[in-house]
């Protein structure tokens, strides 16, 4: 009796063990499945980390880093976003600053350029690789220019 | 953790944990079997939270997928040499949904409560304009501060309250082969369908906000974000899984 | 296989291609905005 099901047993593992060698908990019927979702998983993983950590180094290259530093990056992309030239990024920003209190940084600016309404549309421009550095230099020219045009009355 | 002991080489439906296995190569004693699988998964482990750790971080992530794929290959080496060990797939799925979730309350926290320090204001407003006018326009106008985007805030404030905290405490379960990880990572991967259901429409309702005068409008925010979708490659595994193999 | 299973896989499809199937939905949509506004 023994020998028959052990007979048995042996047939049944040999026939197991001749298709794939299944994980723990997979069996055959969903084994393509789970491959193709293991293949899925570690693009995924592959790209997450990817992503993580190149992301920084891109973007402070494409907004002008080391050209311009974290500070006028800062300051930079606020003129662009609320259209105003006036405004510097606050560093360090007065503690504790929102959301435990005081008021925002952008809290009374109303200079941006947006068509208002239920699906609000934004007009600031696109920047192009290192173009706030342009943008910044011509600024930086353009007020040297306008202090020196004051500063020496025209003849 | 309570491994079920594996048969030899077939690796299908698990014994339970009191049940003496067959063994490979001669006899081996049942508590050495433990006791080396035991070794062998907290080998794996050190170089798996190690490597995780660092991808959590994001700029040393690149050291650290080294480091989670040798965990990986201990972990498979383990496998073949008979060890009860976690399958693979179990240890892919809890290390990587804590990853998506740990870098996404990262992101989100960050942007609720370090939304006035310099790095992050560059950062987001960076991400922002090239990929997500959401955390571009109006940032840091609202009186709490950070992504302006209409309803950013409220999908935020969810995540990270209830969503991502949920969803890491079941993957570490899970991770132990605990019954209740299996479970609460099933409910916790489904949150997410719903958030990338509401989410994603939430960007396309507000579409001029979300694309207009961005460097790579769609395109950048889709290539970024595609990566998030592992609970969609969970769920699957999760509902074919079979049970058995995780404990009580 | 047996029955529950088979009706497993086919939930499982269903899911898959409603997923899926909005995303690349929303992802047209969006697509077609792009061309169509002035971004």
């Amino acid at each position: 009796m023994n020998t028959a099901t052990g007979d048995q047993n042996k047939s049944s593992t040999q026939d197991d063990s001749a298709a794939a060698d299944l994980p723990l908990g997979t069996t055959k019927q969903w084994a393509r499945m789970h491959k193709w979702l293991r293949r899925g998983i570690i693009v995924c993983l592959v790209g997450l980390v990817l992503e993580g950590s190149f992301t920084l180094p891109f973007l402070a290259i494409w907004y002008g880093y080391p050209t311009l530093s974290f500070h006028d990056i800062c300051s930079e992309l606020m003129k662009v976003r609320y259209n105003n030239e006036s405004l510097e990024c606050q560093h360090p920003y007065p503690f504790p600053g929102p959301p435990l209190g005081g008021a925002p940084e952008g809290a009374g600016v109303n200079t941006a350029k947006d068509q208002w309404g239920i699906q609000p549309v934004p007009q600031y421009p696109r920047l192009g690789f290192r173009e706030l550095v342009r943008i910044h230099d011509q600024r930086i020219a353009r007020q040297k220019a306008a202090e020196h045009n004051t500063r020496v009355p025209h003849p | 953790m309570n491994l079920p002991l594996r048969r030899s080489g077939n690796g299908k439906t698990a014994t339970l944990p009191t049940a003496a296995p067959v063994p490979r190569d001669g006899p081996i004693p049942v508590e050495d079997q433990i006791e080396q699988s035991r070794l062998a998964q907290r080998r794996a482990d050190k170089w798996l939270i190690a490597g995780t750790i660092l991808m959590g971080a994001c700029a040393p992530g690149i050291f650290g997928l080294p480091m989670f794929l040798y965990g990986l290959t201990l972990l498979r080496r383990a496998s073949k040499a008979g060890l009860s060990v976690r399958p693979v797939m179990v240890t892919l799925i809890g290390y990587l949904v804590i990853l998506d979730a740990g870098l996404n309350l990262q992101g989100w926290i960050l942007d609720m409560i370090g939304n006035h320090t310099l790095i992050y204001r560059v950062l987001y407003t960076a991400i922002g304009n090239v990929m997500d006018g959401g955390y571009f326009w109006h940032y840091n106008q609202l009186w709490i501060g950070g992504a302006g985007a209409p309803g950013e805030k409220s999908w935020e404030w969810a995540c990270i309250l209830v969503v991502f905290p949920m969803r890491i405490a079941a993957s570490i379960a899970f991770l132990q082969m605990k019954r209740w990880g299996h479970q609460w990572l099933i409910v916790t991967c489904w949150f997410g369908v719903v958030i990338w259901v509401g989410y994603v429409m939430n960007m396309t309702e507000y579409a001029d906000i979300r694309f207009g005068g961005i460097v790579f409008p769609v395109l950048g925010w889709w290539v970024f974000d595609i990566m998030y979708i592992t609970p969609f490659l969970a769920i699957p595994y999760l509902h074919t899984v079979n049970r058995e193999i995780f404990s009580d | 296989m047996s029955d529950r299973d088979r009706q497993r896989r086919r939930a499982l499809i269903a899911f898959q291609i409603f997923i899926y199937g909005y995303l690349l939905i929303m992802f047209c949509i969006q697509l077609s905005m792009w061309a169509t506004r002035n971004w």
